[in-house]
């Protein structure tokens, strides 16, 4: 990897989704799914965004690509801000952009063939020419790529398992050569043996064509496999954003610290041993967010700053942002070894 | 130690328009009192069916269980769930057999006040008046961990969040202290940190009332801290059951082998690749002549082509239905 070659800079990105009411349907407040949110990823380096359901991740990968259009924010593909520039110039970046999502079986038109289905965008972008040999060669090129058998381009969808699915997903994705892919959730759906062999499929393609990830996930273990980097969001926010090891091995952020101590490890005998952080709560409404730092009402560590002034990222170690009160060097943001947090309701 | 729960050679079938499913071939298992057992098993692995067959939950047509027992001892001694009268099934169900879904939005009942539907469990198994299964009620809304009991007896299903309904369906569950909790993948559709909260209020019931629970998950990273004993299932057959840490340390069945090996390690720093299991699940339509697994196995050899595993014994708490011996490196012995 080539250091310091940003290829996607994302600045104080917010996308806000009104809620109307009453007769005359006027907004009475907003949904603030992403409400500012910074970070760049590099070429050829997957960025892990991590979070927990409603905290705005696929938003935030939607509005980057302009599927959503920003409330406000900047986000630059090299130097074109795409939030800026016009439809026909947006156009012309999208081979570089693709997307793979969540659900293999809701993204592939059930009436259109594989071949189709991987070809079509080329056709769209004009890069070749319909029934053409050079579109032929080109799609059976691209299933050899994901690792399926060419001879599959006459077959439909339902033809095939989930994993498949999410394989063809891939091809399409793949057929622009594009430089950048945010995959929302692409495992989530398949089965535990198929998530792995799709996820080692992505990082085959990343180190073969040197393709940018934002990997979008909630599974926290996933995530740390496959990212370079991980931003942790809640509410709408990145909580934390740093290297995985740093970020598992000393996370700073309490969010970020709980999290971790809630992902089951298949160890039994280290899950008999382990003392976990077990959040108070439930992650409130983005229509409605706390005052102060959105984590507050269910961190063990708020203090009365926290409720009032909302915390600004900063810097602790150089790459390892924390948007805490409490972050410093000497760890004064770490759950104390004796907290007892689990279900103190009972 | 008892044993509570007897199941034989559990058949299912479903006669669909594709053709027969075979989705349970002849599982066997036990369940001792008290003792949490974990299925683990993929989609489509019959984890589900072999427990809906056991409580005459299997839509019939096209579903049906054709052959099998289920002995289930209480105090009232013991009896074969699969000869029961759809009667005497249902006090079992909700009364000695407790259950918790996958999605609590629709387990739960949308147009009832969850007070009522908790008490209508207790009046109809229990025999409470109205006043005495308004008093449990709200005992166990805060047994389950539900704050203001008084204040949300009131409320409806919609004015609670995913982690809150799924308290409520447990509360249900548990409400007539039955003898076992059949959790079918109760923490799959909600929220990591409220997964830890459910699993852990799950150990702490399990602790106090002595309960006995069968988990139902595709994950083995929750299973490594809630079981004792655990079945994994593949293509509707058991493939290996053990006690938990023997099945983590020592898995003797390849597919056991290849689901440990998919999953990344959080203590892991370095980036190693994960280790896939090739080609699909079985299907279904299909009946077996040979190892379900064979297609996807890197160890299969003739025999594996040739005849169907039994559950094979390794050690007294654990057997595997393979013809290989992971251990040794050959065919297994006898």
């Amino acid at each position: 990897m080539v250091e310091n070659d940003v290829l996607l800079r994302v600045q104080n990105l917010k996308k806000y989704f009104p809620i109307t009411g009453g007769l005359l349907g006027r907004q009475v407040g907003a949904v603030k799914a992403v409400d500012g949110i910074s970070f760049e990823v590099k070429r050829a380096e997957t960025l892990g965004l991590v979070g927990e359901s409603g905290c705005g991740k696929s938003t935030a990968g939607r509005a980057i690509l302009q599927l959503h259009k920003p409330t406000a924010g900047q986000v630059f593909f090299e130097d074109a801000d795409l939030t800026q520039i016009s439809g026909e110039e947006l156009r012309a970046l999208r081979p570089r952009m693709q997307m793979i999502f969540q659900d293999p079986y809701a993204t592939l038109n059930p009436r259109h063939s594989v071949g189709k289905i991987i070809g079509e965008p080329l056709i769209i972008h004009s890069v070749m020419k319909k029934g053409s040999q050079e579109l032929k060669d080109r799609v059976a090129e691209l299933l050899e790529l994901v690792g399926m058998d060419p001879g599959y381009v006459r077959r439909f969808p339902h033809e095939f398992s989930g994993g498949q699915r999410q394989r063809i997903g891939i091809a399409r994705s793949l057929a622009l050569n594009p430089e950048f892919i945010v995959c929302d959730e692409p495992i989530s759906a398949l089965d535990v043996s198929i998530q792995a062999q799709v996820v080692n499929l992505m990082q085959d393609l990343q180190e073969q064509l040197g393709l940018a990830y934002l990997f979008i996930a909630h599974d926290l273990s996933m995530v740390k496999h496959i990212s370079h980097r991980v931003a942790v969001m809640y509410l709408g926010k990145i909580m934390e954003l740093t290297d995985r090891s740093t970020l598992f091995e000393n996370p700073l952020h309490p969010y970020t610290q709980s999290l971790n101590s809630a992902v089951p490890a298949p160890n039994p005998k280290s899950e008999r041993k382990r003392r976990r952080f077990i959040l108070k709560g439930e992650p409130p409404s983005p229509a409605n967010p706390p005052s102060g730092c959105v984590f507050h009402p269910r961190c063990p560590l708020a203090t009365e700053k926290c409720v009032a002034v909302v915390p600004d990222r900063r810097k602790v170690h150089p790459g390892h942002m924390v948007a805490c009160h409490l972050a410093d060097e000497k760890g004064s943001s770490k759950i104390p070894e004796d907290t007892i947090l689990a279900s103190v309701v009972d | 130690m008892t044993t509570i729960l007897e199941v034989k050679n559990l058949v299912t079938k479903f006669y669909t328009l594709d053709g027969v499913v075979n989705a349970v071939n002849g599982v066997s298992f036990d369940l001792e009192e008290g003792e949490t057992l974990a299925i683990v098993g993929e989609s489509g692995s019959g984890k589900s069916v072999t427990m809906m067959s056991l409580l005459g939950l299997i839509p019939s047509p096209p579903g049906k269980v054709e052959e099998g027992k289920a002995f289930f001892t209480t105090s009232e001694g013991r009896r074969d769930l699969l000869q029961m009268s759809t009667e005497e099934l249902r006090d079992v169900r909700g009364g000695q057999i407790g259950f918790v879904f996958q999605d609590p939005i629709s387990t739960l009942n949308p147009i009832m006040t969850i007070g009522e539907q908790i008490s209508e469990t207790l009046t109809r198994h229990l025999g409470m008046t109205k006043e005495q299964a308004k008093e449990r009620t709200l005992k166990l809304l805060a047994q389950v961990g539900i704050p203001d009991p008084q204040l949300r007896y009131k409320n409806y299903p919609f004015e609670f969040s995913g982690g809150m309904r799924q308290r409520v369906v447990i509360a249900i569950a548990i409400s007539c202290t039955p003898e076992i909790v059949i959790a079918d993948e109760p923490t799959t559709a909600l929220d990591v940190t409220i997964q830890a909260q459910i699993v852990d209020l799950f150990r702490r019931l399990r602790d106090t009332l002595g309960v006995a629970v069968i988990w139902i998950t595709h994950d083995l990273g929750v299973v490594a801290g809630v079981a004792e004993r655990v079945l994994v299932m593949y293509g509707g057959r058991p493939a290996e059951i053990a006690l938990v840490d023997d099945l983590y340390e020592r898995p003797q069945h390849p597919y056991t082998l290849g689901l440990l090996g998919a999953l990344p390690s959080l203590e892991s720093t370095e980036s190693e690749r994960l280790v896939s299991i090739r080609g699909t699940p079985p299907d279904m339509l299909i009946p077996l002549e040979n190892c379900p697994f064979a297609w996807r196995c890197d160890y299969a050899f003739e025999r594996c082509w040739e005849e169907i595993p039994p559950l094979m014994t390794v050690d007294e708490q654990h057997q595997a239905a393979c013809f290989y011996d992971l251990e040794k490196g050959g065919p297994r012995d006898g």
